[in-house]
């Protein structure tokens, strides 16, 4: 029960065998769509397109991946991230001039605005998970019809659209070269890295994710460390639901309904323990970029999108269970030294 | 006497059945459109596919899994058995052809998730949203991305097959579709199965602990296998259905329709964590949900905010449900401690 937790601490990248997989698995199909398509795969413009789009489905990874490791799960991710972009991008149609032009004031008072909405969503979710005790999936299920409900509800299922050029300058500029949403992901992948490996509360949600039980015996307070977990899952995905309206200039209730499926796709290709208690951010990271490759693969080789669909649906079946098998074939061989010694 | 009152009141239909009559009454004050035997026949149209789906869902939760592949199944069966009775020109006046077909694409389709699942043991809601998004990725890419709307003849006549049909005094067409005989007869047959037999006591068993079933003899393994096939045959037999009531097959649709049945399920009061879960329950749930999304318009409220609509009774049903759990469970500690 210690191994993963030592794991942590103490040992570096490659001695995580999940990530160093995930590694030669990144380079092997980068190579693939690199040598089938070197014209529009292996292109300045692909890298740079792939750059914008990678940090919604990290940011929301990783949302998902926080509440995996204490053994519980959030399907509201797209919900809140929707709840939140509709709030922002209301306030800031509200507020702008007929050509578009806005204070710079108006548009974080929009962002605090959508952030406040997502921490608003995970509040509700850690009132029904953590106090009244509902089991996650259901929970975060409910409220996910509920969010998105909602949205449909007081927009009528219209998209607001044609977001102010300075708010969009977010989801598409560059900050010294680098586009700007990938900044936003790095400094959210060193906090939330920071979180779970550096901080009390880390430790705590990986003993959570553990051990159920032997937590609640040692009265470190579960009940609040779940609470806050899912409070920060929503903060992060008002997050992500900000990046997507100033990428696409636009908040629809109707967004990014695909992304469950492929949040969920990427933190389990990434190692992480869907029952919880083991996980790494650089692994939800490499996996994310990882099918962002396949997903340009796939678009560049002009297979249709339904076919990635079903190649996300089959990467997540097969690799768990890969992992069944791997991890059957670790027992029996342990089992068989045991009886050898 | 009392107690047993006590023990009635406490049972999630009775809460639900009550919830029922009161918001029957509130639309009922508002409109008097609601208490005519047209709407009550339009409600039970609209739950008949819902119902399939439901029973399959019922019995998967009950198990203690959860499966959101099953609309996805559903359409997947309806359309291909469509298809494939076109492609291979198949004769379109047999109405028991596609439902075979799509019954057998359903099964078929089931044994991929028991395969997951049973077989690997994978958690089911990973599980289930994987093969949903193989399933759905493989029959756009496949076996067709357009929509049908001549569907075979039997299919389409069986839509408007009716069993009770007149006009009434105010000049609305009233009619009870013949689906409601069927739909009755597979309802009591899974209550049956449910509860008469032992495969059906070992779902509960497979929900109230899978360590504890396995050494009571039963194979887990089997007993999920033949859940999931048992549910891709229900959720077929639900899409073509939904084919045949639509008059057209549409493989984009019902995907994104299985939050509605799971809500259903849940406030019917099948418990999520697997064990309890009873037909009435569920069948009352489906009504519940059909009779307030149809009836929002009554209510002046826009159809909108069906679906948040759906989002408050889910919050609402699985507050309740943990409220009386949480209880259940500082009685049941407080007995042990009065006893130690």
């Amino acid at each position: 029960m210690s191994n993963p937790l030592q794991r942590f601490t103490t040992a570096g990248l490659l001695a995580d065998r999940k990530v160093t997989q995930l590694m030669v698995f990144a380079v092997l199909v980068f190579t693939f769509f690199s040598y089938l398509s070197s014209d529009i795969f292996f292109t300045r413009e692909n890298f740079s397109s792939m750059a914008y789009q990678v940090p919604e489905v990290a940011i929301l990874s990783i949302a998902v991946m926080l509440s995996m490791l204490t053994g519980g799960i959030d399907l509201s991710i797209v919900g809140i991230s929707n709840a939140a972009a509709l709030v922002a991008a209301y306030i800031l149609t509200k507020n702008m001039t007929e050509e578009g032009a806005i204070t710079n004031s108006w548009i974080l008072i929009a962002c605090a605005a959508g952030i406040a909405m997502g921490l608003i969503c995970g509040l509700l979710n850690s009132v029904l998970i953590a106090i009244l005790n509902v089991t996650p999936i259901l929970a975060t299920l409910a409220t996910m019809t509920l969010f998105n409900g909602i949205a449909i509800g007081i927009t009528n299922g219209v998209s607001i659209s044609s977001l102010p050029e300075q708010f969009v300058r977010i989801g598409t500029g560059t900050f010294y070269g680098i586009p700007s949403p990938f900044v936003v992901m790095v400094v959210i992948a060193i906090f939330a890295g920071f979180i779970i490996n550096r901080t009390g509360l880390g430790l705590k949600v990986f003993l959570i994710g553990t051990n159920r039980k032997a937590a609640q015996y040692s009265v470190m307070g579960d009940r609040r460390v779940i609470a806050l977990t899912y409070l920060i899952s929503g903060f992060l995905s008002s997050l992500a639901g900000l990046l997507i309206a100033a990428r696409v200039s636009a908040a629809s209730p109707d967004f990014g309904n695909s992304y469950i499926l492929l949040a969920i796709v990427v933190v389990v290709l990434g190692g992480v323990n869907p029952m919880g208690g083991f996980g790494t951010v650089t692994g939800v990271i490499l996996a994310t970029i990882v099918l962002q490759m396949v997903a340009s693969g796939f678009n560049a080789l002009r297979f249709s999108q339904f076919l990635y669909l079903a190649a996300q649906g089959g990467v997540l079946v097969l690799v768990m269970m890969l992992n069944v098998i791997l991890d059957r074939i670790r027992t029996a061989r342990s089992i068989n030294k045991s009886l050898g010694a | 006497m009392n107690i047993n009152l006590k023990r009635l009141l406490r049972r999630n239909e009775t809460v639900l059945l009550i919830a029922i009559i009161v918001f029957s009454l509130i639309i009922g004050s508002r409109s008097t459109e609601f208490f005519t035997v047209a709407n009550l026949f339009d409600i039970l149209r609209s739950s008949f596919v819902q119902l399939i789906f439901a029973l399959g869902v019922l019995i998967v939760i009950v198990s203690g899994g959860i499966d959101v592949s099953f609309p996805i199944v559903g359409i997947f069966a309806g359309y291909a058995a469509v298809v494939i009775m076109q492609k291979f020109e198949l004769n379109g006046e047999s109405l028991l052809i596609p439902i075979i077909l799509a019954i057998v694409i359903g099964v078929l389709l089931g044994g991929v998730n028991a395969i997951a699942i049973a077989g690997f043991g994978i958690p089911t809601l990973i599980a289930t949203l994987g093969t949903a998004g193989v399933f759905r990725g493989i029959m756009l890419s496949f076996v067709g991305a357009s929509f049908i709307s001549d569907i075979p003849i039997a299919l389409d006549a069986f839509s408007t097959a009716d069993l009770i049909k007149y006009e009434s005094e105010s000049g609305f067409l009233v009619r009870l579709h013949v689906l409601v005989i069927p739909v009755a007869i597979i309802t009591i047959l899974v209550h049956l199965l449910l509860t008469r037999t032992i495969f059906g006591r070992s779902v509960y068993a497979l929900g109230g602990g899978v360590e504890a079933t396995r050494r009571l003899g039963i194979s887990v393994k089997r007993t999920q296998t033949k859940i999931y096939l048992l549910v891709g045959g229900l959720s077929g037999l639900a899409g073509i259905l939904y084919v045949s009531l639509q008059r057209k097959a549409n493989p984009y649709d019902l995907a994104g329709s299985e939050l509605d049945v799971i809500a259903a399920v849940v406030l019917g009061g099948a418990s999520i964590m697997g064990g309890y879960g009873t037909v009435f329950g569920t069948v009352l749930g489906v009504l519940f949900i059909n009779m307030i999304k149809n009836n929002l318009i009554l209510l002046g409220v826009s159809s909108s905010w069906q679906r948040a609509a759906v989002g408050v009774l889910l919050v609402i049903g699985i507050t309740i449900q943990a409220i009386s759990e949480n209880r259940r469970n500082k009685a049941r500690r407080a007995s042990t401690e009065a006893e130690g």
